[in-house]
This record gives structure tokens, C-alpha cells and sequence, in this order.
């Protein structure tokens, strides 16, 4: 992205205050990887800063600079420099998959020789540095049918690093192939044995097991979008806005982008619309709305375009249907067997007053 | 469900909605898909619509169109069932037809004084204003003003025992629930390539975007989106007299269950406006006793008024 379209992106932003009335904001670098244009970033974050004192606006003081890194340039001066400058108001996730097997599986240097060469390596030894920094610094996984038979070495392995909140969903496209439910199922059983019976449940978490899923919703009053797309604005390079990156061309299969406006036009509000009266009624199936274990089962809006059977953002993928059902049968398990144990452990009341449940990560 | 259909029998039939035709050279349906579409409306017991050119259809069309109840929209008076005017020509207008006027907000705001004269003679007027996208603050200022002014006319005619539709102004008053273009939902429109299409601005606009053909039958995708109750917006809303335009949902959001800002403040405006002229005609004594009073509401949008009923 050049400098002056990233100017003029927040330009655009800060002098339409009345439109983005939310309290606080976060800027959210997006790759590629971010990090590689930490120059870039550095700059416009000085420039976001100093925007939003001279002009008062009430964000000031109210932000947040996020990253998603793959954290290969973690540990480099200029990236130290930056932490050091913002730590206050940075929130930063390295994006570790798991075992060294499982990581590199889809994180591959390109262009290294002939021989394919992961990553794993060069990230994991920037972890402590990260902990050290962000001590309550959480990853994110993403599951897809090649990566089932990790899963449970992988959330451990992390654990093993000292990241102590791992986040991990399975991806909403298409991908699933007979009996990756069953597989599925069987590594989260077995991840479930190893949390309860090693007490990891007093330290860790992992957003796979949760209290909240799996339940009967009602309709009437639990309507809501799952999905934030349309609330967050998403800019391009090119200086073009999306209600979303995965409405973006680079992220759609067979679908046109959706360009909700530019940083010259401004944002068409009529397109936006849409987005913002979605809700989980007027997009799904009857069999999502009468399910009796609806309740976690996520959706991402440009999975949900891209697949559909017409150009709408109202139609529901519902191709995670199997893997959410293999998900509760084993969150069931895990919470069953826990909460036994601690029974006859006595601890079962402290737990539950002390206990914290990983909100949903989407996307 | 399916209650009306229909069939635009050329190329260059009238438009009599909000989407232009400009297509200019005559592509006559074949008449033999002519006849498998009235066939296809009769199993299906669908009321038939046939859209026409300005110029006569030859003798044997006439004669497979005359087997089977229907309407005929026409841009003639000549045996109309519906008359369509694109421009300003208020002369000589049948008294027993349905008028439809189509024209730009600009002719309407300098114009509307003309309609008084007509309303005093057609049963039924519809203006179809071709450019709602458009509108701006100002314009929605002027709308409101000119709705007054015609709402004024209505009132003197309806004191005067005269009581003429004006689509913009009686519907909404006249009715208990929605009641909108249905395209794609109570209508499908059947195109002189054979294919079926939402509505004719469908066709108009893109002919990629049919939804079956006669052939092989229907197949509308996403149907339930066609259907009120799959509109966010529109299933909050009581500007019963809305178009409700798929097409131009589709054109100004993306989305055809989703109206634009514009869409929906001519539609309240319009709705409003209805509002003050049955309070004003109720004054002179007891009118539509069966109908209930249009509210008070503190909106033009109902999208503005979501967080209420989300």
C-alpha cells in the first residue's frame, strides 16, 4: 500500500467521526505479513496518532494496533523498536499452528532451493521473546482436513510453549471429505483425556471446548449475525473499502468483489445496508434455526457469498455442519468428564467461580 | 405463491416499472413459445399479464392471446387493459383504464400541477417515478411538498363525491398489510427468449439472469429471498404501498431482499403523506370505517429505527 492511500484512508476515516461512533477502534494490519513493511506501518501509526490528538478526536487514547504475524521478523531492531514504542496499545498474535509437522504442513518458505522448507523453526524460537512482551499472548489455528490428525499434539505443544490461550476453529469452505468428522471427533476426545487427566484445564484453554456451544437456540431471542462483517471497514491497497478482506478479489473463488466504497468516494452507505440487518433467521436453512445444537455453530459472510447459489450474502454455507456436531459431541465429553473429576476432587465450586470461557474467534 | 404472469412480448414492450427499456431493435416471441407460455400460466393457474410494443402484433398472435383470460398493458389506448405513458401526454386519456405515468423526479416536481385535471377523470393513476435512486435531500423536501399538493387535490375530489386512486397517496390507505411488485414471489415474467426472469427489468438488464426457461421449467434460486418475510428491513416496516422494487434493490445494494435509503423515504414519505389526507378526508364524515389510523412514527427509514428491532 502506498503511503498517500493509507493518508488518505485515514483521513478519510477520522474526518467522518459521526459515522464510526463506536468508543474504541483497532487498526488492524492484514497481510501478507505484516511485519514486512513495518517502515510503512511505523509511519502511519505515528500519523494515526498524532491525527487523532490534533483533531480531538475521541478515539485518542482509545486504540488499539493489532497484528496477525507469522513471527519471522519478530525479534528484528526495527519490530523491537516499534513494541517498544506502542506496547501500551498493541495487541499482536503470532500465528504458530502447532507441531513443527503440523505447522509446516501449510507455512513454507518460497522459493528456498528446490526442497520445501517450513517455518516452524524460525518462528518457534521467537516465542519466548513474544511471552516475554505478551505474556497473555494467544495464537490462533485454523483446522482443515489435512491438519485433523494434529490436532491434539499441536493445542498441547502449544501449551508446551507457555501460550496459554489457543484459539483455533475449522475452516467454513468446503473441504471436508467423508469420515473427517469421526477423525475429528476422536482427536478432540483424545485432547479432552490429555487436558483433564494432565490439570491443563487450571492453566490453559483452548477455544474448542466451551461451556456455551451446543444448545437450542431461539430464534426470537437469539436472532443475531454471527458474523462482523459490514461493522468493521476493510481498505485494499488500492484504497478501496470492503466490508470485509474476504470480500476482497484475492479472497474470493467465483465471486465478484463487493466494494462498499474508496478513499475518494467515500463509503456507499446503500451497500452496506445488507450487512448491517443480517441476521441468523433470514439466512439459514430450516435446519440450521430447528437444530438442537446450534448454539457456536459459526458462520464467516464471505465464506457464505462465495459459495452461494446466487450473488447474496443471504445464503449459509453450511459445509461446517458436520465438524460443529463432532465438536459438541466432544465438548459434551470434555465438560462431563471434567466436571466429574473435579467433583471428587472437592474443587468443582471454586472452579466454576474462577473459570473464564474463551469468547468465539471467528474467521 | 405464484399468482400472476408475466409475458412480454417483444423485444421493445413498454416498460411500466421503474427500469427502462432500451432496447431498440423488435425481437418478436416466437409463437410458438407464445403459446407454451399462455399453456404454462394455465397448468400453473396463474393470472396472465401480456406486456406490448407500440406497433400491432400480427393476426395469428392475436388470435393464441385471445384464447385465455389475461390483461393487456399496452403504450395504446387501443384495447388496453392498462394504459402506460412515458411522457407527459394527459390529453385524451380513457376514464375506465388504469393509467400508469412513468416519469423522472424532475418532470414530477415541475409538473404534478397537470395531474389534478387527470385525476379528475382516470379511476386510477400510477406514477412510476424512474429515478428513486436519485433522490437527494432536497428532492425528498420537494416530494414531501409535492405530495401535499396532490393530496390537497384529493381531498377536493373526494369531498366532491369523485374518488380516483393515486397510488402515491390512496394505497397505503386503502390497505391492511403489505402489498408489494411481488416479482419473483406472486409474478415471474416470462421474455421473448423463451426464458423466465424475476421481472421484466431482469431481462432488460442482464438476459443471463433468467430463472429457468419454458422448456425445462422454473428454477429460481434463494426463492425464500423473493419473500417478505426474508426481508429485514421490509418485514418492519408499514409503508404497505412500497414497490418494494426487487430490481432496484438488487441495483442500489447488491441484495434483492434489501431496499435502498432512497427506496424507503419516497415509500414513508408517500406513506405519511397518506397518513394527513385520510385524517384530512375523515373530517367530512366516515370513510373507510373498516380501515384502522396510519401511526404516528418518528422515522423515514426503517433501517434507521433497527436497533428497536434487532
Amino acid at each position: 500500500m502506498p503511503w498517500e492511500i493509507a493518508k488518505q484512508a485515514i483521513d478519510y476515516i477520522l474526518a467522518h467521526e459521526s459515522d464510526f461512533k463506536e468508543e474504541s477502534v483497532i487498526w488492524d494490519f492484514i497481510g501478507g505479513e505484516p511485519f514486512l513493511e513495518i517502515d510503512l506501518i511505523d509511519k502511519i501509526c505515528d500519523y494515526l496518532k498524532t491525527e487523532m490528538y490534533r483533531l480531538n478526536h475521541h478515539w485518542f487514547n482509545s486504540y488499539r494496533f493489532a497484528f496477525s504475524t507469522n513471527g519471522l521478523n519478530y525479534h528484528t531492531n526495527k519490530v523491537q523498536k516499534f513494541i517498544e514504542k506502542n506496547h501500551n496499545h498493541l495487541s499482536i498474535g503470532i500465528t504458530i499452528d502447532g507441531t513443527k509437522r503440523k505447522h509446516d504442513l501449510n507455512r513454507i518458505y518460497k522459493n528456498i532451493g528446490t526442497e520445501e522448507k517450513g517455518s516452524y523453526e524460525d518462528v518457534v524460537k521467537n516465542i519466548p521473546l513474544w511471552l516475554e512482551q505478551f505474556p497473555m499472548g494467544s495464537t490462533k489455528v485454523t483446522i482443515s482436513s489435512a491438519d485433523i490428525p494434529y490436532i491434539k499434539e499441536s493445542v498441547l505443544h502449544l501449551y508446551s510453549l507457555g501460550i496459554k490461550e489457543v484459539n483455533i476453529n475449522c475452516v467454513f469452505e468446503d473441504v471436508w471429505k467423508d469420515e473427517d468428522d469421526k477423525r475429528f471427533e476422536e482427536q478432540l476426545l483424545d485432547l479432552a483425556d490429555s487436558i483433564i487427566e494432565n490439570n491443563l484445564y487450571e492453566d490453559y484453554a483452548c477455544s474448542f471446548f466451551s461451556e456455551t456451544i451446543g444448545k437450542p437456540l431461539d430464534i426470537s431471542l437469539e436472532n443475531q449475525n454471527w458474523c462482523g462483517a459490514g461493522r468493521m471497514l476493510a481498505v485494499d491497497a488500492k484504497g478501496n473499502f470492503y466490508p470485509c478482506t474476504r470480500f476482497a478479489a484475492y479472497s474470493l473463488r467465483a465471486k465478484r468483489p463487493i466494494i462498499i466504497g474508496d478513499i475518494k468516494k467515500g463509503i456507499n452507505k446503500n451497500l452496506l445496508r445488507p450487512f448491517l440487518v443480517l441476521d441468523r433467521f433470514t439466512q439459514s436453512k430450516k435446519e440450521c434455526i430447528n437444530c438442537e445444537v446450534a448454539s457456536g455453530c459459526a458462520w464467516c459472510q464471505g465464506e457464505n457469498y462465495d459459495a452461494a447459489e446466487t450473488s447474496t450474502i443471504y445464503q449459509r454455507s453450511t459445509a461446517i455442519c458436520k465438524m460443529h456436531k463432532a465438536r459438541v459431541r466432544a465438548n459434551n465429553y470434555y465438560w462431563n468428564k471434567l466436571y466429574r473429576k473435579l467433583e471428587l476432587e472437592g474443587k468443582r465450586e471454586e472452579f466454576e467461580a474462577n473459570k473464564k470461557d474463551l469468547k468465539p474467534e471467528i474467521c | 405463491m405464484l399468482q400472476y404472469f408475466i409475458i412480454l412480448l417483444d423485444d421493445t414492450s413498454a416498460s411500466y416499472c421503474h427500469c427502462e427499456n432500451t432496447k431498440m431493435e423488435r425481437r418478436l416471441m416466437p409463437l410458438e413459445t407464445l403459446r407454451k407460455g399462455i399453456r404454462f400460466g394455465m397448468m400453473e393457474n396463474l393470472m396472465i399479464q401480456f406486456v406490448y410494443p407500440d406497433y400491432e402484433l400480427p393476426t395469428e398472435y392475436n388470435e393464441v392471446i385471445e384464447k385465455i383470460d389475461h390483461s393487456k398493458i399496452k403504450p395504446l389506448a387501443d384495447a388496453a387493459d392498462v394504459l402506460i405513458l412515458n411522457k407527459w401526454q394527459l390529453s385524451d386519456l380513457p376514464n375506465d383504464i388504469p393509467v400508469v405515468l412513468r416519469t423522472s423526479k424532475k418532470d414530477l416536481f415541475a409538473r404534478y400541477n397537470e395531474l389534478e385535471e387527470v385525476l379528475n377523470k382516470v379511476e386510477r393513476l400510477n406514477v412510476v417515478i424512474t429515478d428513486v435512486e436519485t433522490f437527494t435531500e432536497d428532492d425528498f423536501n420537494t416530494y414531501k411538498l409535492v405530495l401535499s399538493a396532490l393530496s390537497s387535490n384529493l381531498e377536493r375530489l373526494y369531498v366532491n363525491d369523485k374518488s380516483p386512486q393515486l397510488n402515491l397517496l390512496t394505497d397505503r390507505m386503502m390497505l391492511s398489510q403489505m402489498n408489494n411488485c411481488g416479482a419473483g414471489d406472486t409474478n415471474i415474467t416470462l421474455a421473448p427468449n423463451g426464458k423466465f426472469y424475476v421481472c421484466p427489468a431482469f431481462y432488460l438488464d442482464e438476459e443471463t439472469d433468467s430463472i429457468g426457461d419454458i422448456e425445462h421449467g422454473l428454477n429460481i434460486k434463494n426463492e425464500q429471498l423473493y419473500k417478505f418475510d426474508y426481508a429485514p428491513i421490509c418485514r418492519h416496516c408499514d409503508a404497505w404501498q412500497c414497490k418494494r422494487c426487487i430490481w432496484l434493490n438488487r441495483k442500489n445494494t447488491l441484495e434483492v431482499n434489501t431496499p435502498s435509503h432512497e427506496q424507503c423515504v419516497v415509500a414513508h414519505l408517500e406513506r405519511n403523506a397518506s397518513k394527513a389526507l385520510l385524517e384530512n378526508i375523515r373530517k367530512y364524515g366516515t370513510f373507510l370505517p373498516e380501515q384502522e389510523d396510519i401511526k404516528e412514527i418518528d422515522y423515514l427509514d426503517p433501517f434507521d429505527n433497527k436497533d428497536k428491532w434487532q
